[in-house]
């Protein structure tokens, strides 16, 4: 965007973008650093050593799996159906979607108390799964749907005139070209599955089902006070998301170029 | 051509498409609002099997709730600066990073890390970092400057703490945004536009700018609704103090509702905020269409 002619006035835009993207790191390091304190290292094994970390993992993993899962389909098949398909009042089914976007999940806390105590489900991973798929799925539709709208219907219909119904369609003209809006999905719904806090501190009070989130609070309770070892469970709570995130770092921005808001 | 027609996919329904996630919004996001539009017009613990209505009366004693105001002045205040000065920066990082500086991968990774960073991982950092204990009481100690930093433990400051902490984790979001959004603007009218005689920075604010004007007004929308939402950077860092200077609905809801059990009047906090974001929103909608 800015045309940089002179050696000058490239090394000023490069120091200033330096100077820029400090503040964005200052954090990370305080948390290193603060874990390395008093006993270095030797917090992390702490941490390690009482043997919740991987319990912890596996739950956030497989509900961000199941929420993944569940947004996914749903904001496929519903993009799909408002990018390329016939509905009577269409507008009317778009708004009760998105509307769902303007819910705060602390709005739903009491309701789905209740019912999940009713229905036995209070304390399984899926009290967790479902609302935090209803809660991602309105903005997935709207990246989908725009994504969508995208592709050329000639596509489609050529499938059509030789043959394919239109669940083929979907399957193999749709899907294969929706990947780079996909992955932007996955990364979303992955980092506000795994970053869930709300809903899990309330309805998984089972030790055994507690996840990633609720862990600094545990080792609150664990080493009273000591910071550092706290500090040493966010880092490791930290890592799995870095790297996953830097392995999808560039599909992830292609999707959001190809499908970005418009 | 006609036969071509009647076989053209837009004719084929949407609707079964479109119901599973409708239907599934519906059990689950529609289901909680008209159970707290119910709960709104109770008082109710949670647990008498009495639920005395009680009509509009939680309502008016919202409305009388200094600390409802509180959280309304709150967000408006948090909203606005946080909007500004996380846009901004976006924006530059955006237009700098699409200029042919050195190393673009690297810098787009640290904007962003903030983004996927849990609220919940990160808060136990941000107290250090802002207590007496922290590296920047060491780095102005090192100075001499005579500064404590105790900022949120103080009510003057605690507020703009949280702001600069949620700028630092959602600025990656504005940043990716604008930079899809820079990705298509057309090289050769900026190109035109420079043989004409424009600066960098001209031609910043007055074409590539206006380009970006969706994207600025879908931020707009996400920030008003997250504005709103507003919950675990507050409740988490300063649980809403001190004394409800860093309280937002979200966390007074949580406060009203679960830990005090006043769900009736947890409720009527809800739908408000419900209506509020829902408001906005459409205003938001309404001014992308104002193209």
């Amino acid at each position: 965007m800015f045309e940089l002619r002179s050696r000058k006035s490239k090394i000023l835009m490069q120091l200033l973008l330096l100077l820029m993207t400090i503040p964005y790191v200052l954090p990370l390091v305080q948390m290193v650093l603060g874990s390395l304190g008093g006993r270095g290292l030797y917090n992390y094994k702490a941490v390690w050593d009482t043997g919740v970390v991987p319990t912890y993992f596996r739950n956030s993993a497989i509900i961000a799996f199941g929420v993944i899962l569940l947004v996914y389909f749903f904001s496929m098949t519903a993009g799909f159906g408002f990018a390329k398909l016939y509905i009577r009042k269409k507008e009317v089914y778009f708004w009760l979607i998105l509307l769902a976007m303007t819910l705060p999940e602390v709005i739903l806390l009491t309701p789905l108390f209740v019912t999940f105590q009713k229905l036995h489900m209070f304390n399984t991973l899926f009290a967790v799964i479902l609302p935090s798929a209803a809660l991602q799925i309105p903005f997935a539709t709207l990246l989908v749907r725009d994504f969508d709208e995208g592709i050329p219907s000639e596509l489609m219909e050529a499938a059509r005139i030789d043959g394919a119904n239109i669940w083929q369609v979907f399957t193999s003209v749709i899907l294969p070209m929706t990947k780079p809006i996909a992955s932007s999905i996955i990364v979303l719904t992955l980092v506000s599955a795994w970053n869930a806090y709300l809903l899990p501190l309330l309805f998984l009070q089972d030790p055994q089902l507690q996840v990633v989130t609720l862990l600094p609070q545990y080792f609150q309770g664990e080493f009273t006070n000591d910071q550092t070892k706290i500090l040493a469970a966010a880092v490791l709570t930290a890592i799995p998301e870095i790297i996953a995130y830097l392995l999808m770092q560039k599909n992830f921005e292609k999707g959001m170029s190809a499908g970005a808001l418009k | 051509m006609k036969l071509k027609q009647k076989k053209s996919s837009t004719y084929i329904s949407g609707l079964p498409w479109v119901l599973p996630a409708l239907i599934f919004l519906i059990i689950i996001i529609y289901y909680s609002i008209f159970y707290t539009f119910e709960l709104s017009t109770l008082d109710w613990n949670g647990l008498d099997p009495l639920r005395k209505s009680v009509g509009m009366a939680n309502f008016t004693k919202m409305f009388k709730d200094k600390v409802f105001w509180r959280c309304l002045k709150n967000t408006v205040v948090y909203f606005a600066i946080t909007f500004v000065i996380q846009n901004t920066l976006g924006f530059l990082f955006a237009a700098i990073l699409h200029s042919q500086v050195k190393l673009p991968t690297v810098h787009k990774c640290i904007i962003f890390i903030p983004y996927i960073l849990a609220p919940a991982t990160m808060a136990p950092v941000f107290r250090l970092m802002f207590s007496p204990q922290g590296m920047l009481q060491s780095f102005f100690d090192t100075l001499h400057l005579g500064i404590t930093v105790n900022w949120l433990a103080n009510p003057n400051t605690a507020l703009y703490v949280l702001m600069g902490i949620a700028i630092w984790e959602f600025t990656g979001m504005s940043f990716i945004l604008y930079y899809a959004a820079m990705s298509q603007v057309d090289r050769e009218v900026l190109e035109a536009a420079r043989i004409d005689g424009a600066g960098n920075l001209r031609t910043l604010i007055y074409m590539v700018a206006p380009h970006c004007k969706g994207t600025t007004i879908s931020l707009a929308m996400l920030g008003i609704i997250g504005a709103l939402k507003t919950f675990d950077i507050p409740y988490l860092i300063t649980t809403g103090g001190p004394n409800h200077a860093t309280e937002f609905l979200g966390t007074y809801i949580y406060r009203q509702g679960i830990r005090q059990s006043h769900l009736g009047y947890a409720a009527a906090l809800s739908v408000t905020l419900l209506v509020l974001a829902v408001i906005g929103a459409l205003a938001t909608n309404y001014a992308n269409k104002g193209d």
